[in-house]
């Protein structure tokens, strides 16, 4: 395992393969297919676990880089640049041990399913291809590939393992997340078409992993041989480099990122021919639109309000490992476009639109508590809070200000909580659906108001219950309190009113979390149907529910073993990103090149007196201050 | 040995311990003995040793510590300070004179400044520095880190000894009170839908498990070092509180009861999120005291002489030891209020080279400037006011102060021990631990909501006839009296309440307990005469009845409720006759809490005639009952102990409560302060105990307090004891009253209405939204699309598509039809034929081409 390739290969391929065999298993032992499918699943997870071991490979994840480790490009389609390109950094590799760990839960959990295993199972393995890839895909077309593979399985396991209304759920998921689809391939498409290798230097070429600089060779050195080398994109770097009229596009998300931060690529469409002014849309370049393209295509799928309605429905369709996985998983892609696509390559619009990041951010938190709470269904409430929680991620990515030029601490703090809430909330949401489930089976319905006295039924049951909701609450000493203290504590130095509200959504939580205790468990009476069937919970719904418990308590009490993981790699973003915001406020100033480009050589002129008119007013203002403040 | 090293471990493992008991008993719970009675003596046996180790480490403190005489009562003389009261008035009706807003404007620090500094003596004082640091890190995020730690001072020291003493004690009483839980319980509570009661197993490992974690929490709130790690051990006792009310899962009410203390509490929590972020933002720092810098790897980093370098905590920041500990905005506040400013300064300053350099120097340099106009001012106050919050829904102060009478749903052992002693005392330790940070105005805000719960509280207590209730209205209504204490000024006056109080409450609920277990109920007016059948009870009773209501011979000796509740009225009264413009408040606050005094006494009387005294009014319960076995009486004549003494100040040994807690005092509170918003004035704390102040001051509120009290206590007399007035003609008197009071002053109907209906109502709108229009506009784009789609395939498919299609193929068909006219079969013709298109092609292709070219 000590190829990069091989081993990331393997962990996003086994499952497919895994898949592709069981095609030629036979039918009718469902125990078989189960058994073999929870094996691929494990061993996927025993790969990612090991690599959380610091030496254990050569290739094991180490946590004292900040860059991108275990990377490896080859070409895919060399036409088009394409590449299949994959490594891992602080942000990937906790959510690539997450979803290799929810999946195995969730394999557990599919013995409630008896319906066509085969081809449950099938999808199941395909669905963990898709989300293992997203997480790992370095090239923005490989992403968007994978983007789209687990979006096939998904849409039939919830369409045709589903309850009652399977059919709607099923094609609103895919609805809703192919209009996300389509806007990110657009996006995509926009970056693509607007980058060039070319504008890159030798340094910002390493950082993107096109040139690989061997140990003792300066960046120049490594660029020059690089030129020389038979490299087919050196050949093709050669023929355009010095002809500006052609440009050499790529789908290399690091290279995005660099020319994002370090060139004006993505600032304008061109150039008009004949006003020599820069081209905008609506008065903005690709990157506000890759950006709003982009977030919104990601915030379908966290989901935040407005575009969150499809989460409920599905969530209520699906069978439980799949609620498990859609909740556990799916959503933090959209948190994970958001970090890894969104700010890095386009800084400029997320810098500009952070207002529009923490509002959404808020405003889902805010209503999804207050929707959680007016909920019958058992699934439907825990899918609103789940709405509720992952606003907490899209409000701590965003908190970026101008402080964070002298103070980036804050937004750093946002960030890491950020990412914490998300492995938080997959240990929490993937419980609560989990146990969910179990009382479902038994009782096959889940309306609120006929439940109580399961704490006397099931003890067990209800004990580690109450351990994953309050794990939700944001109880103290359980995981989902770290991130939301960390996203809140961060928000005030954004903006005091986004605080106070998001502040408020404790109690909101606390509200809809007891409420749903106190009816579902609390109680003398169970008052609803089949209450002879309650019995215990058995030793493999145990199984399931312990790790997670276990989890929740471990990462609450001592968030470093998370932490750890994402704090180089959150650091460095951050740090490039205050230094790429430095730049483009002192250009700003200078008033070179300022971001809304579409002024001419007058306008520029305008705004150099007005810088001058502030200056002099900033004296005056000093002067007058001055002078009050001297005691006559 | 080192203290700093041994004290962290001692008390750690003292917090540990209790934990430890928790696991045990959750994974072996049911197995531990019979029913799992080896459960509660595992708990009882580790609270025992935390016990053991804090008072070890309280050895060890007082060792390195020794208190010394305080300034109280002492001859000691206060450097220059204004001790006469008529100087002190003089002096601020002096001030009002030039009343200039300009110039108070423009000086407001440095007035605050010197007025402190007449009254400051910190100059005799050492400061006792805390042992302060981490066990580990949560969170690094750039520079700023949030830890687990601890701040160890003797008021940390102090609480400890109390908790796990009161803590032990109950452990003791719960085994022998939670005896029925050990085998299966019918519960006459619970009816079930067939009509019959409740058959459920016994839970008493599970109560011990709660109690044991309840403790840890306990602790690991006293312990803690910094306010992010409060929170935390704040949320834990909360949730530890919900469990233990909810105990009886069954009964709808214990749940309700659970659930609304735990939502009360979170919507104070509320205001203390936004203190932690304020203050987080301001001051870049959670922390309590100076913690060592650590660099990645955790090692300790020092300077080139070798001196460990500290990290400013809170205290510090506010209260730099070169301003005199006097109270000041600290930098980070105002420039986070100066928000504008700043990011003005930073822009322009963003090409220079060294961009923070450049732009820190010219925002220190302003700094002052924007702090004299008051930048960050009402950001203290907001963060202070927050931080207050989380204490007002801890402590049950007015207005969050509805959930605790409902928590007594919990059994008695718990009521005695969350809710009395120790979890709601916490609130109270919270402001008096962070007392060193509240401006005069968050003080006065604490004083009044301190000075409206003590008497709302007291009022209703009157009206109670539920044993508990009226202790737990009693309990609000001595929390607002440490609120007020605090509120005034008085430190050391709130902080001594908060002992006295923790072993009388806790002593009373134990007392009420032991009734209960004996006759099964909780109504008072089912009661009374039991004074012949429990002894020990009654009398341990009395004592504490004794001890709240203040008893002792003035001036002279008392029991520990009379040393604390004198303090407190007589900083009340200094700080009434302080300066003129203190006059409305301060003597407002004063009528009340005397009044309250007097209440207090009237209504803990009350309870004692009724319960003990007279004749019995249910003859059967009464024939019932029975004294509780000594594994419950015993621990009642320990805290009636503590209740008696816990005070005194023995002449031979300066090791005293008052002197310990003293020593522990926020440095810079024992001053004179003025508001800057408001005219009032708090005086030194240390002048209300002076000697000089004697005449002034300790004789006239000693003797009033006594009086009040004598007079709560006659009236309790005449109506419970020798029944010579009947308290059902007051009540046809003043039936408004009495209907308001017996119904809490409506206080649960109020919020009913004004918030819980519209949270629900709201809620269900919200969900309607999502119903009705995103999801009707979803559904309606599908069935738009879908309508689009098979007009399309009517009217373009069929239509043009189709039609097109069929075109073609009947135009290829007649074109077909008409060639075949010309297959006639002849060479000749179909010769032509190739000729005449071949040369049609060779045209066509060199039109083309020269089109092309």
């Amino acid at each position: 395992m000590d190829n990069p390739i091989f081993l990331l290969s393997f962990i996003v391929f086994a499952p497919a393969v895994g898949a592709l065999i069981l095609v030629f298993f036979p039918k009718g032992n469902a125990d078989v297919i189960r058994l073999f499918t929870l094996a691929v699943t494990i061993v996927v997870f025993i790969v990612t676990a090991l690599l959380t071991i610091p030496g254990f490979w050569d290739n094991s994840f180490d946590t004292s880089l900040t860059a991108m480790q275990d990377t490896f490009r080859l070409p895919w389609v060399p036409t088009f640049d394409i590449e299949y390109f994959m490594g891992i950094d602080g942000i990937s590799f906790p959510l690539v041990v997450l979803t290799a760990f929810i999946c195995v839960l969730a394999m557990g959990a599919s013995w409630s399913v008896t319906k066509h295993v085969k081809g449950y199972c099938i999808l199941f393995l395909l669905l963990e291809t898709g989300m293992l890839g997203v997480f790992m895909a370095l090239d923005f077309f490989l992403f968007y590939v994978f983007w789209e593979v687990m979006l096939l399985p998904m849409y039939f396991l919830i369409g045709v393992w589903g309850g009652s209304r399977k059919e709607y759920a099923a094609i609103k998921f895919f609805l809703y997340t192919l209009v996300g689809s389509v806007l990110m391939l657009i996006a995509i498409l926009m970056l693509y078409f607007n980058s060039d290798l070319t504008q890159l230097g030798a340094e910002q070429l390493i950082a993107a992993n096109i040139i690989e600089q061997p140990d003792g060779t300066s960046a120049d050195e490594a660029f020059t041989q690089w030129l020389k080398s038979e490299d087919l994109l050196a050949e093709k770097f050669n023929a355009k480099k010095d002809d500006p009229s052609q440009m050499l596009h790529t789908f290399n998300v690091l290279a995005l990122q660099q020319m994002g931060q370090h060139t004006s690529l993505f600032d304008d469409f061109g150039t008009d021919a004949e006003s020599s002014l820069p081209v905008k849309l609506l008065g903005g370049g690709p990157q506000h639109w890759a950006f709003l393209l982009l977030f919104i295509g990601f915030v379908i799928k966290v989901p935040s309000v407005p575009f969150h309605t499809w989460l409920p429905d599905a969530h209520v369709e699906a069978p439980t490992p799949i609620s498990m996985i859609l909740a556990g998983i799916l959503l933090k892609m959209g948190g994970y476009g958001i970090i890894r696509m969104c700010y890095p390559i386009c800084p400029a619009a997320g810098y500009s639109l952070a207002w529009l990041v923490c509002t959404v951010g808020v405003v889902s938190m805010v209503y999804g508590a207050f929707a959680a709470l007016a909920q019958k269904d058992f699934k439907r409430l825990v899918a609103y809070s789940s709405v509720s929680h992952m606003g907490y991620v899209v409000l701590g990515l965003g908190v970026w200000n101008v402080a964070a030029i002298t103070n980036s601490d804050y937004w750093n703090m946002g960030v890491q909580g950020a990412m914490f809430q998300m492995i938080a909330h997959g240990i929490s949401s993937a419980g609560m659906f989990f146990l969910v489930g179990v009382v479902y089976d038994r009782v096959h319905h889940r309306n609120l108001d006929e439940f109580g006295g399961l704490f006397g039924k099931m003890p067990l049951y209800t004990g580690l219950s109450v351990v994953i909701f309050f794990a939700a609450l944001g109880l103290p000493g359980l995981c989902g309190f770290i991130g939301e203290v960390f996203v809140v504590l961060s928000v005030w130095n954004y903006s005091m009113v986004l605080a106070v509200i998001s502040a408020a959504v404790v109690i909101l939580t606390a509200g809809y979390i007891l409420w749903t205790i106190q009816r579902v468990y609390l109680g003398a009476d169970y008052r609803g149907p089949h209450e002879e069937e309650l019995t215990p919970i058995n030793s493999r719904e145990i199984l399931i529910a312990a790790p997670l418990v276990f989890f929740a308590i471990l990462f609450g009490v001592y968030p470093k073993i998370v932490l750890q993981y994402m704090e180089p790699t959150i650091d460095r973003q951050v740090t490039e990103l205050v230094e790429w915001q430095k730049d483009m406020e002192s250009r700003k100033i200078s008033g070179a090149l300022l971001p809304e480009m579409d002024v001419g050589r007058l306008q520029t002129e305008q705004r150099f007196d007005d810088i001058e008119e502030r200056d002099n007013n900033l004296s005056l203002f000093d002067e007058r201050t001055r002078r009050k403040l001297q005691p006559d | 040995m080192d203290p700093n090293l041994w004290l962290p471990a001692l008390l750690g493992i003292a917090v540990l311990l209790p934990l430890f008991s928790f696991s045990t008993i959750v994974v072996c719970g049911p197995a531990m003995g019979r029913g799992g009675k080896l459960a509660g003596y595992w708990a009882t046996l580790c609270i025992a040793l935390s016990f053991a180790f804090s008072m070890l480490a309280f050895v060890l403190w007082v060792n390195q510590h020794p208190p010394q005489e305080s300034h109280h009562g002492g001859s000691h003389e206060v450097a220059e300070a204004d001790v006469h009261f008529d100087h002190a008035a003089e002096r601020a009706g002096d001030e009002h004179h030039d009343d200039d807003p300009e110039h108070h404007h423009a000086e407001g620090r440095h007035e605050h400044h010197a007025d402190d500094e007449r009254d400051h003596d910190h100059h005799d004082v050492v400061p006792i520095t805390p042992c302060v640091g981490y066990w580990y890190r949560l969170g690094q995020f750039g520079s700023l880190h949030l830890d687990i730690g601890y701040y160890i001072d003797s008021l940390t020291v102090c609480m400890f000894c109390m908790v796990t003493l009161i803590a032990m004690c109950i452990h003791f009483y719960a085994l022998g009170y939670m005896h029925e839980e050990l085998d299966d319980v019918t519960d006459h509570e619970v009816t079930l839908q067939d009509g019959s009661h409740l058959h459920r197993p016994g839970r008493f490992h599970r109560f011990f498990q709660y109690m044991s974690l309840f403790s840890f929490s306990m602790l690991g709130l006293v312990v803690s070092g910094n306010l992010a790690m409060t929170f935390a051990f704040w949320e834990l006792v909360g949730i530890c509180s919900y469990f233990l009310i909810g105990f009886y899962v069954e009964r709808k009410s214990a749940s309700t009861a659970a659930n609304k203390a735990f939502i009360v509490n979170r919507i104070g929590d509320f205001g203390m999120i936004i203190g932690l972020m304020a203050i987080w933002t301001g001051l870049g720092t959670l922390d309590f005291g100076d913690v060592p810098r650590t660099d990645g790897q955790g090692q300790v980093v020092t300077d080139e002489q070798g001196d460990t370098i500290y990290e400013a905590g809170i205290f510090s920041l506010v209260r730099p030891s070169d301003a005199d500990y006097v109270l000041v905005i600290p930098d980070g506040m105002v420039q986070l209020a100066a928000r504008a400013e700043v990011d003005q300064i930073v822009r322009d300053h963003v090409n220079h080279d060294d961009i923070l350099a450049a732009s820190h120097s010219e925002i220190a340099s302003r700094t002052d400037d924007w702090r004299k106009d008051r930048y960050g001012y009402w950001l203290m106050f907001v963060a202070g006011v927050g931080i207050f919050c989380g204490c007002v829904g801890k402590s049950a102060q007015f207005p969050l102060h509805t959930w605790l009478p409902d928590a007594m749903e919990g059994p008695t052992p718990v009521s005695a021990l969350v809710h009395s002693a120790t979890m709601v005392a916490a609130g109270v330790f919270l402001v008096g631990r962070f007392y060193a940070f509240f401006l005069p105005e968050v003080l006065l805000v604490i004083a009044i909501v301190g000075c409206i719960t003590l008497f709302l509280a007291a009022t209703i207590a009157i009206t109670a006839t539920d044993i508990k209730r009226v202790l737990a209205y009693s309990t609000i209504s001595q929390l607002g009296y440490m609120m007020l204490a605090l509120g005034v000024g008085g430190w050391l006056a709130g902080m001594l309440h908060l002992f006295t109080h923790a072993f009388f409450k806790s002593l009373l609920f134990l007392c009420s307990g032991s009734v209960i277990h004996a006759v099964h109920t909780n109504e008072m007016t089912e009661m009374g005469g039991l004074r012949k059948k429990m002894p020990w009870t009654a009398y341990t009773m009395l004592i504490g009845c004794l001890a709240i209501a203040g008893a002792g011979i003035p001036l002279l000796i008392g029991f520990s409720g009379y040393y604390s509740k004198d303090y407190i009225l007589e900083q009340i009264f200094s700080f009434w006759r302080h300066t003129p413009a203190n006059a409305t408040l301060g003597v407002t606050f004063f009528c009340f809490a005397a009044g309250g005094a007097a209440i207090t006494a009237f209504y803990m009387f009350r309870l004692w005639f009724m319960t003990f005294a007279g004749s019995p009014r249910d003859p059967a319960r009464y024939e019932h009952a029975h004294e509780s076995p000594p594994v419950m009486y015993l621990p009642l004549v320990v805290l009636a102990v503590f209740a008696v003494g816990v005070a005194w100040k023995p002449f031979f040994i300066d090791v005293n409560l008052e002197n310990l807690l003293e020593a522990a005092r926020p440095m810079g509170t024992a001053a004179t302060v003025t508001g800057q918003l408001i005219g009032t004035e708090w005086p030194n704390e240390h002048l209300a105990h002076h000697a000089e102040n004697y005449e002034a001051v300790v004789v006239p509120v000693t003797l009033i307090a006594f009086l009040t009290s004598l007079c709560g206590f006659f009236l309790a007399v005449l109506f419970y004891g020798w029944r010579s007035l009947d308290p059902s003609d007051v009540r046809r008197q003043f039936r408004p009253i009495y209907r308001l009071l017996l119904n809490k002053w409506w206080f649960d109907e109020l919020y009913d209405f004004l918030f819980v209906r519209p949270t629900l109502l709201l809620s269900r709108i919200v969900a309607g939204i999502d119903k009705r229009w995103i999801d009707w506009l979803v559904d309606s784009t599908a069935s738009l699309t879908t309508s689009l789609s098979r007009w399309g395939d009517r009217w373009i498919d069929n239509g043009i598509v189709d039609g097109l299609a069929n075109l073609t193929a009947r135009w290829t068909c007649n074109v077909g039809l008409s060639f075949r006219r010309v297959q006639t079969g002849r060479l000749r013709q179909y010769v032509m034929f190739i000729v005449l298109g071949t040369v049609a092609i060779f045209i066509l292709i060199t039109w083309t081409r020269s089109l092309a070219g």
